[in-house]
């Protein structure tokens, strides 16, 4: 079943500058793919797009079957409750990690024995479960990522969309995160996966696209 | 949810927007105290007395069996006497419905020697009574004066102004440090409504608070005023329904502008640094 299907989708800036040009992509459930693509080659634009962040211009983004373009306020809010997002440059807030993960699932409207259960489930799932009574502002890099899937699976997503999160690791820290998202990749939940690149080894993804002068090459 | 959030917005409050927001909410309190004593204030009302006035006038009655030969003539000797500055003769009926006898009404010269006149007018064969009408006084109830009433419209504005300006500051502050709750809360598609309402709360509890101190305040007051008698500026600290109705306007009052400052706080959400994704 198609999670995600996009067909002539275009996208220009204030000034007219076209950022995305006849975007055209699928993405099955349980497939992970990988964006990759230049700096401001418009690949955080089209995750925006497709976690229904950012309105479409023009062209059609089905998520979920679901025309994005045409849902409501209430709809496109309900739809953003099953995306997972990992945004890039992310910045934990200032508490501790178990209080980060326990934050967005009370907000999300979680009673604190069940969001209790969710949190735990999500630290372990990220490796982070030992670190939970730490100051998330004091974590390592590769532990503030790791904190950043927590946050985005903790609500268990249906889609999980994540950019650039190689940024500033080593070569084994990349690793180590490529094998943390090939872990996350089971069962029902996409992910899609945007990188400057070179992928790092140990990500099984199922397609690799790239992203270039705002056309995808490959999907 | 909106409890549990409300709560993390209120643990959000540092030291510098703690300050800014109390004294927000004391400004509002200044207000909401200056349009209070508006509502307290005595109107000029005037009352008169008579008690330690000179006397005016003498109402002199004649006998019903007095002639009126007799009368006129006592009209032209009275008349001509240097104690008497003026006479003037009425029948009583013009004064007084159910009577049937005729008065003098004499002005005398000097009202401090009325009574001596009075005296020996009243010693007169003929004439049955003489009454001492003093001179009665207006008093004006004191009132608070104009300068006052400015000074008090004056602290209302700025008071008010005020304490908009450093919601915003207060909010600003507030909202910096929240900023990352917001961006995380706006990822996971948390309704824009919930983060408006979370903000206006806030300036409506502050609001409320004031509204509040004011109605514990005029309360205390009208304990004092009532226990000194110290009711001649503000009359309306003595009537408890007074107290009460404004006490409660001030709540009302400050409960819209508190939402009012919400409002303005709100209004910086909509900044680029809160946004979802940068």
């Amino acid at each position: 079943m198609s999670m995600i299907q996009v067909s002539e989708l275009h996208f220009s800036t204030e000034d007219g500058v076209k950022v995305l040009e006849d975007v055209h992509l699928r993405v099955d459930q349980g497939e992970l793919i990988v964006i990759v693509g230049p700096a401001a080659s418009g690949k955080s634009l089209l995750l925006g797009l497709l976690g229904a962040q950012i309105p479409p211009q023009q062209g059609q983004i089905l998520v979920h079957g679901r025309n994005v373009a045409r849902l409501g306020p209430d709809k496109i809010l309900a739809l953003r409750r099953r995306i997972g997002v990992y945004p890039q440059g992310f910045v934990p807030l200032p508490r501790t990690v178990h209080d980060n993960v326990s934050f967005k699932l009370r907000a999300l409207g979680n009673y604190r024995e069940q969001a209790e259960e969710k949190v735990l489930y999500a630290l372990e799932a990220a490796g982070l479960i030992r670190q939970q009574g730490m100051d998330a502002l004091e974590l390592s890099s590769i532990d503030r990522i790791r904190l950043g899937m927590a946050l985005a699976i903790c609500h268990d997503p249906l889609l999980l969309l994540i950019d650039e999160p190689f940024e500033g690791l080593t070569e084994t820290e990349k690793a180590e995160i490529a094998r943390l998202v090939s872990r996350l990749n089971t069962g029902h939940l996409s992910i899609l996966l945007a990188t400057r690149g070179p992928v790092p080894p140990g990500l099984e993804m199922s397609r690799r696209v790239r992203l270039l002068d705002g056309m995808v090459k490959g999907a | 949810m909106r409890m549990f959030l409300f709560r993390e917005l209120l643990g959000a409050i540092r030291t510098k927007s703690a300050i800014l927001f109390v004294l927000s909410g004391f400004l509002m309190f200044l207000f909401l105290a200056s349009v209070a004593s508006f509502l307290m204030i005595t109107p000029a009302d005037v009352t008169s007395t008579t008690e330690g006035q000179p006397i005016e006038e003498l109402q002199v009655f004649l006998s019903p069996t007095l002639s009126s030969a007799t009368v006129n003539a006592w009209y032209l000797a009275w008349r001509e006497r240097s104690d008497i500055a003026s006479l003037s003769f009425q029948f009583v009926e013009e004064s007084d419905q159910t009577a049937t006898r005729s008065i003098f009404v004499v002005t005398p010269t000097d009202p401090n020697q009325a009574s001596i006149l009075a005296e020996e007018l009243r010693a007169i064969d003929g004439v049955t009574d003489v009454i001492e009408v003093p001179h009665v006084k207006l008093i004006e109830a004191p009132t608070v004066s104009l300068i006052v009433r400015i000074t008090l419209l004056v602290v209302l504005v700025l008071s008010i102004a005020a304490s908009l300006f450093f919601f915003r500051r207060g909010y600003r502050e507030l909202l910096a440090v929240f900023a990352g709750e917001i961006r995380m809360l706006r990822l996971s598609g948390i309704h824009e409504r919930i983060l408006v309402v979370l903000v206006v709360a806030l300036g409506v509890l502050i609001g409320c608070l004031s509204g509040l101190m004011i109605l514990a305040v005029l309360y205390l007051l009208h304990r004092v005023a009532l226990s000194t008698g110290a009711l001649q500026l503000f009359g309306g600290l003595a009537h408890g329904m007074r107290i009460l109705g404004s006490g409660l306007m001030a709540v009302g009052l400050g409960t819209v502008l508190g939402g009012l400052a919400g409002v303005l706080g709100a209004s910086l959400l909509h900044r680029r640094e809160f946004d979802a994704l940068p």
